[in-house]
């Protein structure tokens, strides 16, 4: 008996989670029952160094070789931690922490300033990069991804997802996406979002770099979306794009590896 | 209300007005399961038909209703997803209506089975292609060594019989296929039975055409169940290898042919490395270079960084990386070496073994070397007394040979996510031995002969050393951050030595030239020496507050050294052996060191700092006797006790600055040789006695520094200063007999010397990626304090530095990398104002490649040395220059050819000159100079034919 009316509870609960989209579409505001479309995920974010500096072009495979039988057994560390705080009208992705540090936290590092934050109601962005030497506030409106839905699912954290791929042109990436059939909202990590689900899962170029969802919070999140106080030098998406294609073909040009001052 | 909501789906397209033209429609259906309720809260995607791109999407209500308006003709695929449910997808179909009804859409559910033990479980992602479901099976955990069929007993659905026939959702398979090919005949068993699991990504199951209709080409309509088995891509596998072999003649007439071979192979998988190297040459090449070394040590070519269990300032103790070594020293394989003095052959070869898994790690190897040495030279030297000076002029020949045998074993193991322990084994088998002739002339200022001495000795050596450490660390559950660590380390050497000396020691009469004093010496040494240490340290760390820890470590070791040393005379009596007490010797040293420590660390946001102190005592049991048989004994107890206070500071700025400093102090023991209380005359023109009053010498360093680099603009900064101040510094006070010319060192202790100094680094772009440069300037100030003749002299030495590096990459096809150095020093003395001098060092190198058609290149390497010192005359110049042509071969570019001349200008004529305070010396060595070789090189993964880096990070 229990069980089936905590069902019927669910059920419910995703219907209005259903039906606060609906309303907030007419101007309506309904948020106390909103749990299905607001919340904060935790994901863990993983770089495989060896993978990314083995697209450099300018390596020989002796080189390549060399550093993956060096390196390639110490890259299972942690990663770093990231959290995403989303409502069905915006998210903010940014560092779990708000240092960097080693397991045992003897050793502390600053994290470059780094902060996507996505507006899906005025579809507006701000997003705060510290990079190339300098600290970049980026403020434009919502860019549109190109994604294309896959036959596959697969559970992450608890949540059954859904693939859906996209590309990046800037950095030539291959953008792999998860996304949850159970969380109505747009939202997702790093840069990306726009798919009918949440996403808990992205590989960004064939597993170069991971960023998985490791806990999916559903609550109230409105203190949490407030946006902090960030400084940098205005700049808008084209610029931004512009600067980062410049400096990718310069650092290849030059055989550097761009992907240390930029994030990948 | 329905309406309402449905109005509420489209806000994605509410801004756009609804018009009354053909090309708008709008898609609407209702979506249930196969028992026709409704599925409320679907996904409903309406997708670009040839790359599925999202177009739109929507969710149902709770009766399963959708509805799309403001669709824009098209070609369009409709995609609806629930959880649970296998995805469905219908193609889009307009006609002349403004709406498109597609009815009750079904959605079939996914097999409870399989959603919930592959979805759920396992976590595999499922892939859904029309009615085949795959997933990969490398989430399904079978033992190592299973078949694919214990593989399939595991997965949702199948069941596998005991004849091996395998039943899939209810159906017997009929088919079996690898990558989508029959594999072996027809029967499905065939591959189940044989294939091992771990070669398999992924398991497909679905029904298949039979092979009749195939075959014909007409549908029969009957299907047969069949399993795909897909293989995994053998990438994480490989073997690779590089064999390089020249020939070529020596450009100096009488000195033979010159070759080189050098090889090596790996063999890797996921988990383990396997490789062999192995070298020969007589072109002074001593050891493989860091890219060979790598590509031999694999994964364990730079694990020795957590290695050192002697903890202490800093936590870990392994804050240095010890690696490498010198040519014939240590317990690590040598890397580098080479282009040496003199002529030597080279052999050197070695296996070596990684396993690495998330828990394990093991590293096994063995490395055999081997130098044979020929140096042949001239040197002479003068010694400046303050009144006057005498002169040295020395012929000699030398063969030295050493080899090493060098095992290696590691094993670090992670017990579980609180436990770690690591073990290592460094051993070696040292054998060298020398054979010296010598013929060393005095003379007095006026050119005087004062004496002469011819010197046949022979060395032998037998030596085996074993260093093991064991380190274990425990982290704590609750209290993230608090650890402990513990070691015990010991440590053997035995060292057997034999030496000959025989020497003839002619002195001149000044006045008499007819007047010869002989002195004949035949001696024969053996030694043997026996150490060995015990070594034990703890380390705690307690996270006491917020961003604050509590480090202590304690250092226990003992340490134990056994020296017997029998010299026998054979000039005396004809050839028998007639023991020398007064050269033997034997003694017995115990070493007791102990340390404890504290510091505070503090850390955030990049912020780093720590200070602490430390108390160290060192105590020193020696018993030191003359003679073969002694019967008493010379007894030294000494013991030092030293605070040691320790800070540093990292400080992570925003933008890719940097900044550190640091302040540590140093304490060394003086050695045992230097404290005890004995004259060794063993050569009889230097005589060194001991001084058991020798305290220790403590060593005070601080520096600081500050970097930055504009990845934006390709620029950096780079500064750095130090400063270090001795007290009690051991230095060798010298007396020099102005008679007999016999010089008696015996150590002392001085406090004040110092050194100061700076290097400021500045790189930018010239003209991005095609030029750029790096300059840098180098001051350093040091006052060295030394008696001579019972006079304590002052050395100030002020050196400037001044650097740049100018790399040029202006095509793929031309290359040049150019450095240059120009530096002055000036060295005062204060007892000797006229013998204050000057030295100029000046060094251009520079790197040119050039790409030509056909797969041809051009290497070129200059380095110019220029030394250069008024006082004495001195004016070196030494340009070697290295030039080389190759081709490479094939379509593949895994071979190449190459014709080198190896100083072309024919210069290495080994020559060195060196002015200290009270004497200025020359050497000229015959050594490897000018030679050309042809030499061949395959290489599995290929010639690299990059011409515009350096090498280096990346």
């Amino acid at each position: 008996m229990k069980n089936i009316k905590l069902s019927t509870v669910r059920y419910q609960l995703r219907q209005s989670g259903f039906a606060i989209l609906a309303l907030i579409g007419l101007g309506f505001s309904i948020s106390a029952k909103a749990q299905q479309t607001e919340g904060m995920v935790t994901y863990e974010y993983k770089y495989y160094w060896t993978k990314v500096n083995s697209r450099l072009t300018f390596l020989s495979k002796e080189e390549k070789d060399r550093m993956k039988l060096t390196w390639g057994n110490e890259e299972d560390g942690p990663g770093t931690k990231m959290k995403l705080t989303f409502n069905d009208k915006q998210s903010i992705y940014t560092y779990f922490s708000d240092q960097g540090q080693t397991e045992d936290g003897r050793y502390s590092w600053r994290q470059s300033d780094y902060l996507i934050h996505r507006n899906f109601e005025q579809e507006k962005l701000i997003e705060n990069h510290e990079m190339l030497g300098k600290t970049y506030l980026l403020e434009d409106s919502l860019m549109t991804y190109n994604w294309r839905i896959q036959n596959q699912i697969k559970d992450v954290a608890g949540y059954v997802c859904m693939k859906a791929e996209t590309f990046d042109p800037i950095k030539n990436h291959k953008i792999t996406a998860w996304f949850a059939q159970d969380i109505p909202v747009s939202a997702g990590p790093e840069r990306y979002f726009g798919l009918p689900g949440l996403i808990l899962e992205l590989d960004i170029n064939d597993g170069d770099v991971i960023v998985a969802a490791q806990k999916v919070e559903l609550k109230n999140v409105d203190k949490e979306l407030a946006l902090p106080k960030m400084k940098g030098k205005k700049i808008k998406n084209n610029d931004y794009d512009q600067m980062l294609k410049k400096h990718i073909f310069d650092s290849i040009k030059a055989q550097r590896n761009p992907y240390w001052s930029i994030r990948y | 209300m329905r309406k309402l909501l449905l109005l509420a789906l489209l806000w994605p397209c509410m801004s756009v007005l609804y018009a009354q033209t053909p090309n708008r429609f709008q898609i609407q259906g209702i979506t249930a399961d196969t028992s026709s309720t409704p599925l409320g809260s679907a996904t409903v995607m309406l997708l670009q038909r040839k790359d599925s791109s999202l177009v739109n999407f929507t969710r149902t209500n709770d009766k399963g209703a959708f509805a799309m308006r403001n669709v824009k003709r098209g070609d369009y695929l409709l995609k609806i997803s629930y959880v649970g449910y296998i995805p469905f997808q219908q193609d889009i179909v307009f006609g002349d209506k403004e709406i498109v009804d597609l009815g009750t859409l079904k959605l079939k559910a996914i097999t409870k089975e399989l959603f919930e033990v592959v979805v759920k479980t396992a976590r595999a992602p499922l892939s859904i292609k029309g009615d085949t479901i795959e997933y990969n099976a490398a989430s399904f955990k079978v033992p190592p060594g299973s078949t694919v069929e214990d593989l399939l007993r595991k997965l949702p659905g199948v069941q596998v019989d005991q004849n091996g026939n395998i039943i899939a959702q209810g159906q017997q398979v009929q088919k079996v296929t690898v990558d989508g090919k029959r594999f072996f005949g027809s029967d499905p068993k065939m591959a189940t039975q044989n294939l091992p699991a771990d070669a398999i990504t992924k398991v497909q199951i679905f029904n298949d055409k039979t092979e009749q209709s195939k075959v014909t080409g007409v549908d029969d309509g009957k299907q047969e169940k069949t399993v795909n088995l897909e293989l995994k891509e053998g990438f994480k596998k490989g073997g690779f290898g590089k064999l390089t072999a020249g020939l070529g003649a020596d450009g100096n007439g009488n000195a033979g042919p010159r070759g080189e071979i050098k090889g090596n192979y790996n063999k890797f998988d996921d988990k383990n490395q396997f490789s062999v190297i192995g070298l020969t040459n007589n072109t002074n090449q001593t050891g493989m270079s860091w890219d060979d070394y790598q590509d031999f040590r694999g994964s364990s070519s730079f694990n020795s960084w957590n290695d050192n269990g002697d903890f202490g300032f800093g936590g870990g103790g392994g804050r240095y990386i010890i690696i490498g070594g010198d040519d014939d020293g240590g317990l690590s394989i040598p890397v580098g070496g080479g282009n040496g003095r003199g002529y030597s052959n080279n052999i050197a070869g070695g296996i070596n073994y990684n396993y690495n898994t998330k828990k394990i790690k093991t590293n096994a190897s063995y490395y055999y070397n081997s130098t044979r040495q020929v140096v042949d030279a001239v040197r002479n030297r003068e010694n400046f007394l303050q009144n006057g000076s005498f002169k040295t002029e020395e012929e000699s020949s030398q063969i030295n040979f050493v080899g090493n045998h060098r095992l290696a074993f590691r094993h670090e193991q992670t017990v579980d996510s609180l436990n770690a322990f690591i073990f290592t084994n460094n051993s070696r088998y040292n054998v060298g031995d020398t054979r010296l002739n010598s013929l060393q002339e005095f003379f007095r200022n006026n050119n005087f002969k004062s004496n002469e001495t011819t010197i046949n000795n022979a060395t032998n050596v037998d030596k085996i050393e074993t260093a093991n450490t064991l380190i274990y660390r425990l982290k704590f559950k609750k209290n993230k951050g608090r650890s402990f660590a513990a070691s015990a380390s010991y440590n053997f050497t035995n060292n057997d030595g034999v030496a000959d000396q025989k020497s003839l020691n002619l002195f001149y009469n000044a006045t008499d030239p007819t007047d010869v004093m002989r002195r004949m010496l035949d001696l024969t040494n053996n030694t043997g020496s026996r150490v060995s240490q015990l070594k034990s340290s703890l380390l705690f760390v307690e996270p006491f507050a917020k961003r604050f820890f509590w480090e202590s470590f304690v250092n226990l070791s003992y340490r134990s050294d056994n020296v017997d040393r029998d010299v026998f005379d054979l000039a005396k009596d004809s050839g028998r052996r007639v023991p020398v007490d007064s050269l033997s010797s034997f003694y017995k040293n115990s070493y007791n060191y102990a340390r404890i420590g504290s510091s505070v660390r503090y850390s955030y946001k990049g912020l780093n700092f720590s200070g602490g102190l430390a108390v160290q005592s060192f105590q020193i049991d020696g018993k030191f006797a003359l003679g073969q048989n002694p019967a008493s004994f010379i007894n030294i107890n000494r013991r030092f006790t030293t605070w040691i206070p320790n800070a540093s500071l990292n400080y992570d700025l925003k933008n890719n600055r940097y900044l550190w400093s640091g302040y540590d102090v140093s304490v060394s023991q003086p050695s045992t040789r230097d404290l005890q209380p004995v004259i060794d005359n063993s050569n009889p023109l230097i005589i060194r006695q001991g001084n058991p009053d020798l305290l220790p010498t403590v060593n005070h360093n601080i520096n600081f520094g500050y970097n930055m680099f504009n990845p934006a603009s390709f620029m950096n900064v780079n500064v750095n200063m130090y400063y270090s101040y001795n007290v009690n510094q051991v230095v060798y006070n010298q007396q020099v007999d102005p008679t007999t010319l016999i010089t008696v060192t015996k150590p002392v202790n001085i406090t004040g010397g110092q050194n100061i100094g700076s290097y400021i680094g500045f790189g930018f772009p010239i003209k991005k990626t095609k030029a750029s440069m790096n300059i840098n300037f180098n001051p350093g100030f040091s006052k060295n304090l030394t008696p001579i003749n019972g006079v304590l002299n002052q050395t100030n030495t002020d050196s400037y530095r001044f650097g740049t590096r100018l790399d040029l990459t202006p095509s793929d096809n031309f290359t040049i990398f150019a450095n240059a150095n120009w530096s002055v020093s000036n060295t005062r003395y204060s007892i000797n104002t006229g013998q204050n001098q000057q030295i100029v060092n000046h060094s251009y190198s520079g790197t040119m490649n050039i790409r030509l058609p056909k797969d041809f290149f051009i290497n070129s390497n200059l380095n110019y040395q220029i030394y250069k010192n008024e006082r004495f005359g001195f004016n070196q110049q030494v340009p070697i220059l290295n030039t080389s042509i190759y081709k490479i071969l094939g379509k593949a570019k895994k071979a190449e050819i190459r014709l080198s001349i190896y100083d072309v200008f024919n210069r290495n004529l080994g020559v060195s000159q060196f002015a200290n305070q009270n004497y200025v010396s020359q050497e000229r060595i015959q050594t490897l100079a000018r030679y050309g070789m042809l030499s061949f090189t395959y290489n599995m993964r290929g010639m690299n034919t990059n011409i515009k880096r350096r090498g280096g990070f990346f």
